[in-house]
């Protein structure tokens, strides 16, 4: 419940931010939008539009009343519908980020599981460094590399930059354009994953109740999952939680990179073009999207730990 | 412990508060913790040397005897590395070698300088909130984790896509800002463990002033972990340099910066591969050593703690 | 039933540990006969979770050395795989742990902690393990357990955590029951309950119970014989009267009168043995006890007295001053 008001609280933060962002910024708002060679007429179009001529307190309800049914507005350089722009395009991000999510806890589960059945054992000490190692790897190097070694040197079709296939229209080459993408965020969030799976692990096969189900008898297997797994499984859902801006603005890196026009590719594309309703409404959007899932996160650690919601 | 009392009878509470008082004085008794620091071991020195290094010529880039960064050679226009390029050149035929070098000095001053916006205002905020904690801590804390849920890259992205030309004071500014939130409840916490022990209630009690106990006792038993998360904040700020680099947000070209070389190198991927790959090293090994030496130091102080 | 139930002989336990070996149990020897309740008692540090654990094989697979042996029903502990000891966990032997907040898992649902056993080991289907477990709450004393079955542990209190843990050690039947401290960190009416409901299940269910303690008062009423433990070596023991009444011992008296329940007196001030466990990294030659021992002579610290026998039968102390027989602890 008090969670639910932070909730409310912080995206009405994040709105203001968005609203606000283009007043923060030095400059004439019209200027900002249209760009500096503006026609009068437009000015007068825009004017109107966001009604700057009103109150900054009115301009906001007009705008958030709008935003709340679904209505960005439309941007004046591409005269099409923000909203429209932004439906189109996150499917995509979600696409790659759920793919990469699935890799990633495929992987760092196990990794992590064997790990923490023997500490400074030859499996652990190699994950342990190379985990390290990559965490020092930023996403935009890693996806450089997998397209100059997958792409180009050994010529993988779909891969490359600007060769994004749509679901609809085929959906092995569209798994194929998105498997860099995903694979690259898979990489970071797997480091992350399995580093801090490992370590609660170890801690929680330290405590007494790991003792006590192993004098019931149980099998090993047994009591590295149904004992060890699900307490440690808190820290891990809290790290993802955690990680999805990150997640975010990787992915915006990789669509950048092979021009996957997810919000990332719009983005900066809209950045480029001064588009700035596309910008406001995608930042917006973005920011909100990880708010709520952070939220839905703390919901479902809630349910897996019976220790939290008692306190 | 509280709520073994609840359902059942009420007790004595002196006798068993003295059974356990008189338990844990015999366990107390028991802990001898080892004398053993873990050592820093050579790896943290060779990598302490690399940042120094890197930190050097960063510095002196303008003195060392280096090509000029900008010198566009149309006659040697992507050559492989060599002895008269040592790393070759990029597609206008400049000096990638003499590139990565000056690349170098836009990652480290966005690092040191958001850095110290960062624990300039994050880090005082974060001891005083611990140490005073009251209705300050929890009006400064609430806005901090309501910023921190805050998307940060996100943040700095809207910002930086407006707030045009860019340039280097200004991405410092943006991105020193953002990290505001993430250094003070690192501080916060580092404090408040420390604030709650017997030495500072002492020396509150003998009538120290509270400028004297923040200075003179906090600062000197937070600044292991302030210094810590200091160099794993430096590689985090680089990290994003480099990504709004690569998306064309930071510095204009042609001021070189290992994420803008690298955003440049995409284009000519296929016949220089080169153009990625030095700069993508060198931020690398960068940001591997500042993790490592931040990560050892906190390991290192931990234990010394712990014997404390 | 003469045949014994436990037989340990010249039990170890040794730690590597980063200061060098540090012998927790030393060469300890005792059995048990079926149906029999033995006290295991000794200061904190004394070695006892240690022995307990390595009697049913539950130590750490890692930096630990275990000599000697220990019988359960004729299965060699000492040296079995994890495997084969998975086979008498439970069945034939069980714990119950010292901190009923710790040794609950959190995450899970008291009900499934306890017919988890009954399913792995007795292969029992899930509605019969669950009426089994519900059973079992009800054996060991929770109210409306139709309920409690779907608790979370941190939904209970201390005491019918320890409960709990009772009733999963009970689950697959076991002929001994390991009791280690197991009402230490509960309040004193509490400690009592759960000392009877362990004394009545005994009887009940035909099991050997040891009880280990740091409090000799836990021990008086409700064990037949009584191991005494100094330094992870046994310093005396005997049948329970004879180590209360004609005990030889000097720490042993010593513990006598650091418990708050043989000292019965309220207004006597409870006394705390002076001075500090040995650091078993660092043993002397000696008898271990002999720098906190008043009666300590020359002999006492440069060589290490054997246990030896008592006037009464099964009666053993080590102690190169025994205090005389006629003094025992009724002066004090
Ligand atoms: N895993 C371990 N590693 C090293 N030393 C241990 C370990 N477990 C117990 N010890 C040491 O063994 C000694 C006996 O401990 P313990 O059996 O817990 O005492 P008690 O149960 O009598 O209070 C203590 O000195 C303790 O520090
Ligand atoms: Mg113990």
């Amino acid at each position: 419940m008090r969670r639910l008001v932070m909730l409310i609280g912080i995206v009405f933060v994040i709105s203001i931010g968005s609203f606000y962002l283009i007043h923060l910024l030095p400059g004439d708002p019209a200027v900002v939008i249209l760009g500096t060679g503006a026609s009068p007429a437009a000015k007068a179009i825009l004017f109107h539009q966001l009604g700057l001529d009103k109150p900054v307190y009115l301009q906001y309800f007009a705008w958030i009343s709008n935003v709340a049914r679904g209505n960005m507005g439309t941007s004046f350089i591409s005269q099409s519908s923000v909203a429209a722009t932004i439906r189109a395009a996150l499917p995509i991000d979600l696409e790659i980020i759920v793919l990469s999510q699935i890799l990633a806890f495929a992987a760092a589960i196990p990794a992590a599981m064997r790990s923490a059945r023997k500490p400074d054992g030859a499996l652990d000490r190699l994950l342990g460094a190379s985990s390290f190692t990559l965490l020092s790897v930023p996403p935009f190097i890693i996806i450089v590399l997998l397209v100059l070694l997958i792409s180009i040197k050994l010529g993988i079709p779909h891969t490359g930059p600007s060769s994004y296939v749509t679901l609809a229209s085929d959906p092995i080459g569209n798994l194929e354009s998105l498997s860099l993408p995903a694979f690259t965020l898979a990489i970071g969030s797997f480091v992350v994953y399995y580093r801090v799976l490992r370590s609660d692990l170890i801690a929680t096969l330290q405590e007494e109740f790991i003792t006590m189900a192993r004098s019931k008898g149980l099998s090993q297997r047994r009591i590295m999952w149904r004992h060890a797994f699900r307490p440690s499984s808190v820290a891990l859902l809290g790290t993802a939680s955690v990680n999805i801006g990150g997640l975010l603005a990787s992915g915006f890196v990789v669509q950048y990179l092979l021009a996957i026009p997810g919000l990332g590719y719009t983005l900066i594309t809209a950045i480029n073009m001064s588009d700035y309703l596309l910008v406001q409404g995608i930042v917006l959007t973005v920011s909100v999207g990880v708010v709520v899932i952070n939220f839905i996160f703390d919901f479902i650690i809630n349910i897996v730990d019976p220790r939290i919601s008692r306190e | 412990m509280s709520d073994n009392r609840k359902d059942e009878f009420a007790t004595d509470p002196l006798v068993g508060d003295m059974a356990q008082g008189m338990f844990l004085a015999e366990e107390a008794t028991l802990v001898e913790k080892p004398e053993k620091t873990e050592p820093l071991g050579i790896l943290f020195w060779v990598c302490v040397g690399w940042i120094a290094v890197n930190v050097l010529a960063a510095v002196l880039a303008n003195v060392l005897p280096l090509k000029n960064p900008y010198f566009e050679d149309f006659n040697n226009i992507n050559v492989g590395p060599g002895l008269h390029h040592l790393f070759g050149t990029d597609d206008l035929g400049r000096d990638i070698f003499s590139r990565v070098v000056f690349g170098s000095r836009v990652s480290i001053a966005v690092g040191v300088g958001a850095m110290i916006i960062g624990f300039g205002i994050g880090a005082p905020l974060g001891m005083l909130a611990a140490y005073r904690r009251g209705r300050f801590d929890t009006f400064i804390t609430t806005i901090m984790y309501v910023l921190l849920a805050f998307p940060a890259i996100i943040a700095t992205i809207a910002v930086l896509s407006f707030w045009t030309p860019r340039s280097l004071v200004k991405i410092i500014i943006v991105i020193g800002l953002a990290s505001v939130p993430l250094v003070y409840r690192v501080i916060r916490t580092a404090t408040l463990s420390v604030a709650t022990k017997d030495y500072i209630i002492a020396a509150k009690v003998q009538g120290a002033t509270d400028g004297r106990i923040l200075v003179k006792e906090l600062l000197p038993n937070i600044a292991p972990i302030g210094v810590s998360f200091l160099l794993i904040g430096i590689a985090t700020v680089i990290t994003l340099e480099g990504a709004l680099a690569f998306l064309g947000l930071s510095v204009n070209p042609p001021t070189p910066s290992w994420g803008n070389m690298i955003n440049e190198a995409r284009t000519v991927l296929a016949e220089n591969p080169y153009l990625v790959i030095f700069p993508s090293v060198a931020l690398c090994l960068f940001l591997l050593c500042l993790n490592f030496i931040g990560d050892r130091l906190r390991t290192h102080f931990d234990v010394t703690e712990v014997k404390l | 039933m003469s045949e014994k139930l436990l037989i340990v002989k010249d039990l170890s336990t040794t730690f590597a540990t980063a200061g060098g070996p540090l012998p927790a149990v030393d060469g300890v020897s005792f059995d048990l006969e079926q149906n029999e309740t033995l006290g295991i008692v000794g200061e904190s540090g004394s070695g006892k979770t240690v022995l307990s654990r390595t009697i049913m094989g539950l130590q750490p697979r890692t930096n630990v050395t275990v000599t000697g042996s220990a019988t359960i029903n004729g299965f060699e502990v000492v040296g079995a795989s994890e495997k084969a000891k998975r086979e008498i966990w439970g069945t034939e032997v069980a714990m119950v742990f010292q901190d009923p907040m710790t040794s609950l898992n959190p995450v899970m649902r008291i009900g499934k902690q306890i017919d988890e056993a009954l399913r792995v080991r007795l292969g029992m289907d899930r509605a019969a393990a669950k009426a089994r477990a519900i059973e079992l709450l009800e054996l060991v004393g929770i109210p409306s357990p139709v309920e409690r079955y779907n608790a979370f542990p941190g939904q209970l209190s201390g005491g019918m955590r320890q409960r709990v843990v009772i009733a999963t050690a009970l689950a697959c039947s076991p002929k001994l029951l390991m009791a280690d401290e197991p009402t230490t960190g509960l309040d004193v009416t509490i400690q009592a309950q759960i000392l009877n409901l362990l004394d009545e299940l005994k009887e009940r269910l035909k099991m050997s119970v040891i009880l280990v303690t740091h409090d000799l008062g836990v021990v008086a009423t409700r064990t037949s014989r009584i191991v005494v433990m100094y330094a992870g070596r046994i310093v005396e023991t005997g049948n329970t009267r004879d180590v209360f009444y004609h005990h030889r011992m000097p720490y042993t008296r010593a513990l006598l009168e650091s418990s708050p329940k043989v000292s019965n007196l309220s207004h006597t001030r409870l006394t705390t043995i002076p001075g500090r466990p040995p650091n078993l990294l660092n043993l002397s030659d000696g008898c271990s006890f002999a720098p906190r021992c008043s009666y300590a002579t020359d002999q006492c610290h440069l060589v290490r007295p054997p246990l030896q026998a008592a006037d009464e039968p099964g009666h053993a102390f080590a102690c190169w001053n025994p205090l005389p027989t006629t003094r025992g602890a009724s002066s004090s």
